[in-house]
This record gives structure tokens, sequence and C-alpha cells, in this order.
């Protein structure tokens, strides 16, 4: 059984990409555009690892961990993705519990191998 | 007497209100203005994110062929597809600097200082500027700063600025140049860092020391300029050594090379 991951990202255009490439490399990939989105998706199959961009339309993606773990569907771990590299959105991410942050857009083989490491 | 009292009294009062109505009417047209600039910069902000997000698609996409994930490509095609990915990789760091700048310009920019060690952070920026320096066949070197006392600033703007002025150095500095960094302290009670990035590149005419710190300015701005780029890196690394108390300035020779130097405050007390 190929390993899931849940893409929340609310352009599709990122999604396709990063859609192709997880698959590409023998993942199961499933999408969410929002909050909500990810929330029944998640219930309905749970993720082993979610990559996640941290501003939705409907809130900031950082809640969305609270709110899977209160379902008891919360990723082994959370991979987040911003466009802000500072060091205050950075420590907000790992204390939301993230287990990584990259700044968008993520250089594939760099995420490709942070991903393995994770579901490792 | 009295009576040319009174018409001087009238003619001042009349004066005075005309006075007033100019001052209201100026601080009209400087509210108009400011609201106006504060537009300006939500839309740059704006549309430089809006501009990321496809950008960063287009990367992803061209990174994906290009590492053969859905086939194996030849060399042309190969080196065409990396075309697409450097020239994006380029473009997105214009944006990231029109971000910053935004930022930076916006009344709402903060600092959040923490200790750290300046040779450190150097060494880190060095190590992300390596490649093309190699590329160059330019070496970088810290020639000291082992030994200095930690700094209490904000270490995400300071690096911004070393990453400006170092690549700088490498980007305006000829195949087989020389960069350095190098520190020193100043002022009476060694209150205050000195730090210095040179280069034997182009060097900058004198008449252009002020120019180069201000917004969108480039010494040549030709349309067949060898060196593009958005004119904001030298502002907003002023904008940030100033926010600082420091000063930022350039000491040059034309074709010999630049010495640029920046100032921080040692002394500042700790949160």
């Amino acid at each position: 059984m190929p390993a899931r991951i849940l893409i929340v990202e609310d352009s599709p255009l990122v999604t396709d990409a990063f859609s192709i490439l997880l698959r590409e490399s023998g993942y199961d990939v499933d999408v969410a555009g929002t909050i909500a989105e990810a929330v029944e998706v998640a219930k309905a199959r749970p993720a082993d690892l979610m990559l996640l961009d941290i501003s939705l339309p409907d809130g900031d993606g950082l809640d969305l961990l609270d709110q899977l773990r209160e379902q008891n569907s919360l990723p082994r771990a959370t991979l987040a993705m911003t466009g802000h590299g500072d060091s205050r959105t950075r420590q907000k991410c790992l204390d939301a519990g993230c287990a990584e942050v990259f700044l968008k857009p993520v250089g594939i083989s760099e995420l490709l191998r942070r991903i393995e490491h994770h579901l490792a | 007497m009295s009576m040319s009292h009174r018409v001087s009294d009238a003619a001042l009062t009349k004066r005075l209100n005309a006075l007033e109505g100019k001052a209201r009417e100026a601080q009209k047209t400087i509210d108009d203005l400011k609201s106006r600039d504060a537009l300006k910069t939500q839309f740059l902000s704006n549309i430089s994110h809006d501009l990321r997000t496809p950008l960063a698609a287009i990367i992803t996409h061209a990174e994906i062929l290009r590492d053969g994930m859905l086939g194996e490509l030849n060399q042309k095609q190969r080196d065409s597809v990396s075309g697409i990915v450097n020239g994006g990789q380029q473009l997105l760091d214009m944006i990231d600097e029109i971000l910053s700048y935004v930022r930076s310009a916006s009344d709402q920019v903060t600092l959040l200082p923490t200790e750290f060690s300046m040779a450190d952070l150097v060494d880190q920026v060095k190590l992300l500027n390596q490649p093309l320096a190699a590329k160059k066949h330019i070496t970088i070197e810290r020639l000291n700063g082992d030994d200095l006392p930690l700094v209490f600033a904000d270490r995400d703007k300071i690096k911004h600025v070393l990453a400006n002025l170092i690549g700088n150095a490498i980007k305006f500095t000829n195949n087989g140049g020389r960069a350095w960094i190098s520190f020193s302290r100043r002022g009476r009670d060694e209150e205050e860092l000195l730090v210095e990035i040179g280069d034997t590149g182009r060097g900058i005419a004198r008449a252009h020391y002020d120019l180069i710190f201000r917004e969108f300015a480039q010494v040549d701005a030709s349309p067949s300029r060898q060196h593009h780029g958005t004119g904001l890196g030298l502002a907003i690394a002023r904008r940030f050594v100033e926010l600082h108390n420091g000063r930022i300035w350039v000491e040059s020779e034309l074709k010999k090379g630049s010495r640029f130097f920046f100032t921080l405050p040692l002394n500042v007390p700790r949160a």
C-alpha cells in the first residue's frame, strides 16, 4: 500500500504540480482547497502525511491541525508551505505542530527527500 | 494711531485666516498623498504575493520535467527546461525583493531582536552564495570575527543586508576576483560594530555613492544594461540598517573595487 499524502492548498496550479510530482513518485494523493474540505477528506481517508499551505481561503491553515487532532485524523507529519520566509511565521508553524516549514516554491528533490524521511 | 492699529489688526486677521486656509489645504494634500501611498503599497504587496503562486507552479512543473519524472529528456531538452527553472527562480528573487521592500516601507515594520553571532551569520550567507561564486571563480573570505561579542538585533533583517551586499560583491566582480568580509569595533567604548564587505569588482563612481541607496535607482538604468534587478536591494539594506540605528555607506574606486560598510550598535539593552 503506498503512503497517502493530503495536499491542502487553494491554488489549483500548485496542487496540479504537486499531484503529478507525488503520484509519479508512487504516493497516493488527495487534494483539498480549504480547511473545511480538508477536514472532510481527512475524515474519510486519513493521510500519512500532509502538505499544508498556511494561508487558506477559509482561515489560517494552522487551525486545521487542531481540528484534525480533535477528530483523530492528524497525519504522522505535517509539512507547512508558506510564502513568507520570516522566522516568526516559521516558529508559529513549528509551535502549531508542523514537522517542517518550507518556503514556496519548494525544490522538488528536497521536498521528496523530506517526505521520504518523515514516512520512513 | 489707534485707527492705524485697527486697520493693521484687521489686515493681520485676514492674513492669518488666509494662511490657516492654506495650511488646511496643504494638510488635506498630505493626507491624500499618504492614503494614495498606502494604497500603492498595498497593491504592490498583493500583486507580488499573487505573482508568486503561478510562478511557483511553473518552476515545480519545469523541475518535474527536468528531473525526468515524466520520462527521460535528451540533453538539449534538459538544457531548455533548466532555462525555465533558472529564469523562474530569478524572477522569483526579484518578486521577493519587491515584497521585502513593501514590507520595509510600511509603517508597521517592527524589529524582532535576538542575540546571535555575526560571524556565524556571515558564514551562512557565504555558503548560500558559494555556488555562484564558484561559477565565477571568486573567493569569498571572512577575515576575522570569531571573538566578537554577540549582537542583539533582528537576525532576519541583518541576514537580508548581508545577503544583498555579499550577493552584489559577487555579481559586480569579474571572474577570478575576490570578496571579503571583516569586522572592527569603533567608538570610545568600542560600542559600535563596523562590518565591511569588500570586493575587487568594477567599482562605483563617487557621483553615484548616494544614488545607489535610493529606491528604484540603478547606476545604469538603460534597457541595454548588463545587470538587471529591481534597484531595491540597497534601499532595503539601508532601511534595515537604519532601523537598527546604524549607518551604511560605500567607498570605492572605479575598476579597482568597492568596500561597503555598515554599523550596528553593540550596547543595545537586552529586552
